[in-house]
């Protein structure tokens, strides 16, 4: 059982873990998906029906855990830790079935060299529920071992060894895991063992703080940017700072003078300055006289008329009664408003980087990612290696949000390495993460509904012009291709959750000129802007109070019904929505189903100096089964302050071909002085965990947009919301 | 050329460009990875350390200027791992982190505000404190930083 030993990949288990329907990288395929087309019919209907793709490469226990001579276990996890606390949840599961205390769980990233590989990746808030219950059997397997091992060697039966904390006892007999997982190098692997109820969980279902909590307030080198190998240069890369910029010519005189540098790369489309410092080569890098051929020079106005419903590929992604033939016929009495959100990016804390060393047969990469597998066999082909051949060690990362999928940077750093046959260790200037980021795309959405006689909703229909979030990181345009638009990511919640008869939801597919791709909550983040806006205002319109037309417009006798209700009910409860307000306090709701985890908010604003600022906010969220309650109310904070940020301040734009934004300066966030009094309510809805880290941060934008409406009467459609 | 500075009470003489931010003096040259590089334009806090107990964004201040002085970076805040700062101790109280990668930055500024202020209020926190969080810890700062308050009155009484 110890590390230097190679187990073959499989073996042990056959039997069938996980079954539910298709998880695809950074959205569900939702049941109300009906694309047009036959082949795109057959793929979303595939999607839907079939057993979740066996992504993990090994369920062997000995692959995710190791016993460590403390006995402690190391678990290799190959979920990114990037912030949303996935260690502390996987490491309270494995706990609970390796019969130790959660502080003998030592979770480290895995490496694609030692065994495991989840070629799902990190992402769509899906690790804990994909792997709540393959982890758990993994690690109770690995129990059995170590028990029906020190059974044989003391001849007694595996029924009477105890085992608490990882230590085995039966009569006199007393071992560690340890001393066990050393004793033998044959293993046998048992029966699939009865997994532990729930009521006999020990960790799971209460209050654990992070696991990773000591290195990060000691601030220990656990992030990409901390690496550093004997020998190690450091880099940056040439970027264009103007949208489809290409080098027309390059001087690298002046650069290659500046006392450090080593070496200017200049290797087809790779240009990067290295050097024995990082300054030298940023200085160098300020000191290359670039020419850019520039296609074209972008102009704000003509990019955001890119994404506009009506242009691009339509994909109808709902369709109810009908709606359209409603509207038409009575046009006097539709409502229609149109909402927009703007060009954005992830901003995470640590730039976008890698550490790599790459040499005649092999190479080794640093990096925080969310997809290693998909790195892995991106940077072999770019340095012409094997996948077997590269080792991807993933780091911790500061901050992702769904940036940290795409491989093309850790592809051009390899090269880096291999053409200077050192280690090097790469990371983007500020400027580079807003001028060569990948981005949030911008959306237009318009709405319509048809209002009956007695103020009741007929009809709804609602198009969202989008560019996509995950086709171009899919091969060779697969995915424009098969797909036609990405109802996956960026149309992920586009469809309307409400009970109207007639209602559908189209997909107009855009492309910019930019990269863009998923951003937390992925379509949720505009979509749930757009609908909830637009019920607001019908709630408005109707004379209804906007919690209670949502309550009537999603009651019904399914599970999901009974779950809004105790979401909304609490949520009216507990953030005082029947109460008199305070003076100079506008407030509102919106609510959004993300993944199965519902989440809603009640915001309170007030306007200060001529600014919205945002006074109170309640979130209530059924996330299924609380497997870390403290946990989920770090991610619910963390959503809201990020859905502050992106309701208030976030957004890019372009001038003269160019992303404007250069620092933060001009990409302003939230910062302690947004903070509003936050109230978190964790509901339990089902047996099952679902998504955290993505669905309370779609309702915040809109119950700020509703609230500020409530106390100034103005209807703000746009993001970011502006007064003036 | 070398500088001669204390870093966390240990002599120091790097041999660099007196130009050199003192960021990656810190990080690259001295190896002490708890200062954090974010924008590099003194804008997200990232990279506070001390300065004779003052606390500066250190990516945008040259390490000549740290000539004769005494530098102190998070590796140096605490005596030891089981005798923290009274920040450090808070942070681990009030579980604050999540990515993580922002925190040595506002540790070290809300070391240097306690120093100087030790009973700020919410508004003296909100209106002293400019470092940047993208995971949204902002809350958890704000009840750390009032917490490290406490623990500092209950040590110094």
């Amino acid at each position: 059982m110890a590390t230097e030993e190679k187990k073959p990949k499989k073996k042990f288990s056959r039997r069938k873990f996980l079954q539910r329907g298709a998880i695809v990288f950074g959205g569900t395929i939702v049941a109300t998906i009906a694309a047009k087309g036959p082949i795109r019919r057959f793929i979303a209907q595939t999607a839907e029906n079939t057993d979740t793709p066996i992504l993990i490469s090994s369920l062997e226990p000995t692959f995710w855990f190791e016993v460590m001579p403390d006995n402690t276990i190391q678990y290799k996890s190959t979920k990114l830790e990037m912030g949303q606390g996935v260690f502390t949840g996987l490491a309270m599961l494995a706990a609970e079935e390796l019969e130790v205390s959660l502080e003998q769980i030592k979770v480290v990233h895995a490496n694609t060299a030692n065994g495991v590989e989840d070629s799902l990746g990190t992402g769509g808030s899906n690790s804990t529920l994909t792997l709540y219950k393959p982890i758990r059997e993994v690690a109770a397997t690995m129990r059995e071992m170590l028990k029906a091992q020190a059974a044989k060697q003391w001849s007694v039966p595996v029924t009477a060894i105890k085992v608490e904390n990882g230590v085995m006892t039966s009569g006199n007999h007393k071992a560690t895991y340890y001393e066990i997982s050393t004793s033998t190098k044959e293993w046998k692997a048992p029966e699939t063992p009865a997994l532990k109820p729930t009521s006999a969980f020990k960790y799971v279902g209460k209050n654990v703080k992070r696991v990773d909590l000591k290195p990060k307030v000691m601030g220990k080198p656990i992030f990409g940017i901390d690496q550093t190998l004997p020998d190690m240069l450091y880099a940056v890369i040439l970027q264009s700072p103007y949208i489809g910029g290409t080098l027309k010519s390059l001087n690298t005189k002046e650069a290659a003078k500046i006392s450090g540098v080593v070496q200017v790369i200049e290797d087809q489309d790779l240009v990067a300055v290295v050097a024995k410092n990082r300054y030298a080569a940023e200085m160098g890098l300020q000191k290359l006289e670039a020419v850019w051929d520039i296609p074209k020079k972008w102009q704000q106005a003509e990019f955001a008329a890119l994404t506009t419903v009506g242009i691009g590929t339509e994909v109808r992604i709902q369709s109810e009664g009908s709606p359209e033939s409603i509207l038409e016929k009575s046009p006097n009495e539709v409502f229609k408003q149109e909402y927009r959100t703007p060009l954005a990016t992830h901003a995470h804390m640590e730039p976008n980087g890698a550490v790599a060393q790459v040499e005649k047969d092999k190479a080794t990469v640093f990096v925080g990612t969310q997809a290693s597998t998909m790195f892995r066999g991106n940077i072999a082909k770019t340095i012409d290696l094997e996948a077997e051949q590269v080792n991807i060690e993933t780091t911790f990362a500061g901050g992702s949000f769904g940036r940290r999928i795409d491989s093309k940077q850790a592809e051009k750093v390899a090269r880096i390495a291999q053409i200077v046959g050192k280690p090097v260790h790469v990371f983007n200037t500020r400027q580079q993460e807003f001028q060569n980021a990948i981005y949030r795309p911008q959306t237009h959405h318009v709405l319509s509904a048809k209002i009956g006689k007695e103020g009741n909703i007929e009809a709804i229909t609602h198009n969202q012009a989008t560019p996509d979030q995950i086709l171009g990181v899919l091969p060779a345009n697969l995915g424009y291709t098969l797909l036609g638009a990405d109802f996956v990511s960026a149309g992920h919640g586009a469809s309307i959750l409400y009970n109207i008869e007639h209602k559908s939801a189209t997909i107009w597919q855009n492309k910019l000129p930019v990269q863009t791709g998923i951003w937390r909550s992925v379509g949720m983040f505009p979509n749930t802007f757009a609908i909830e806006s637009f019920m607001n205002e019908l709630a408005h319109k109707t004379g209804k109070d906007p919690l209670k037309m949502r309550l009537g417009l999603l009651s019904g006798n399914e599970q999901i019904n009974q779950r809004y209700k105790k979401v909304l009910e609490t949520l009216a409860e507990k953030s005082g929505w029947n109460t008199p307000k305070a003076a100079g306090i506008g407030r509102g709701v919106a609510i959004g189903n993300d993944r199965k985890s519902i989440a809603a908010a009640v915001i309170e604003v007030a306007v200060v100096d001529g600014k919205i600022q945002v006074k109170k906010v309640t979130q209530v969220i059924d996330a299924g089964f609380a497997i870390n309650p403290e946990g989920i109310r770090q991610q619910v904070e963390g959503a809201t302050m990020m859905g502050i940020t992106a309701a208030l301040y976030e957004g890019l734009e372009v001038k003269d071909g160019q992303i404007t934004a250069t620092n933060f300066h001009l990409y302003p966030v939230a910062m302690l002085s947004d903070t509003p009094e936050i109230e978190v309510i964790i509901l339990e809805g089902h047996d099952e965990p679902y998504g955290v880290g993505e669905p309370p941060l779609a309702p915040v934008a809109p119950a700020i947009a509703a609230a500020v409406f409530d106390l100034t009467g103005k209807n703000l459609r746009s993001l970011p919301l502006k007064l003036s | 050329m070398e500088i001669t500075f204390k870093i966390n009470g240990k002599p120091a003489k790097p041999d660099v460009d007196p130009s050199m931010p003192l960021l990656w003096v810190v990080r690259d040259e001295l190896n002490l990875k708890g200062t954090k590089f974010g924008c590099g334009a003194a804008l997200c806090g990232a990279c506070t350390l001390h300065i004779d107990g003052e606390a500066y964004r250190s990516c945008s201040i040259p390490v000549s200027f740290a000539e004769g002085k005494e530098v102190t970076t998070l590796e140096g805040l605490s005596e030891s791992e089981d005798n923290l700062h009274p920040v450090q101790q808070a942070w681990m109280e009030e579980n604050v982190p999540q990515c993580g990668y922002c925190q040595p930055g506002f540790m070290m500024a809300a070391a240097g505000l306690l120093a100087k202020n030790p009973n700020p209020t919410d508004e003296d926190i909100k209106t002293g404190i400019s470092n940047i969080c993208r995971c949204g810890t902002q809350p958890r700062i704000l009840k750390a930083i009032k917490r490290a308050a406490q623990i500092q009155q209950t040590v110094t009484l």
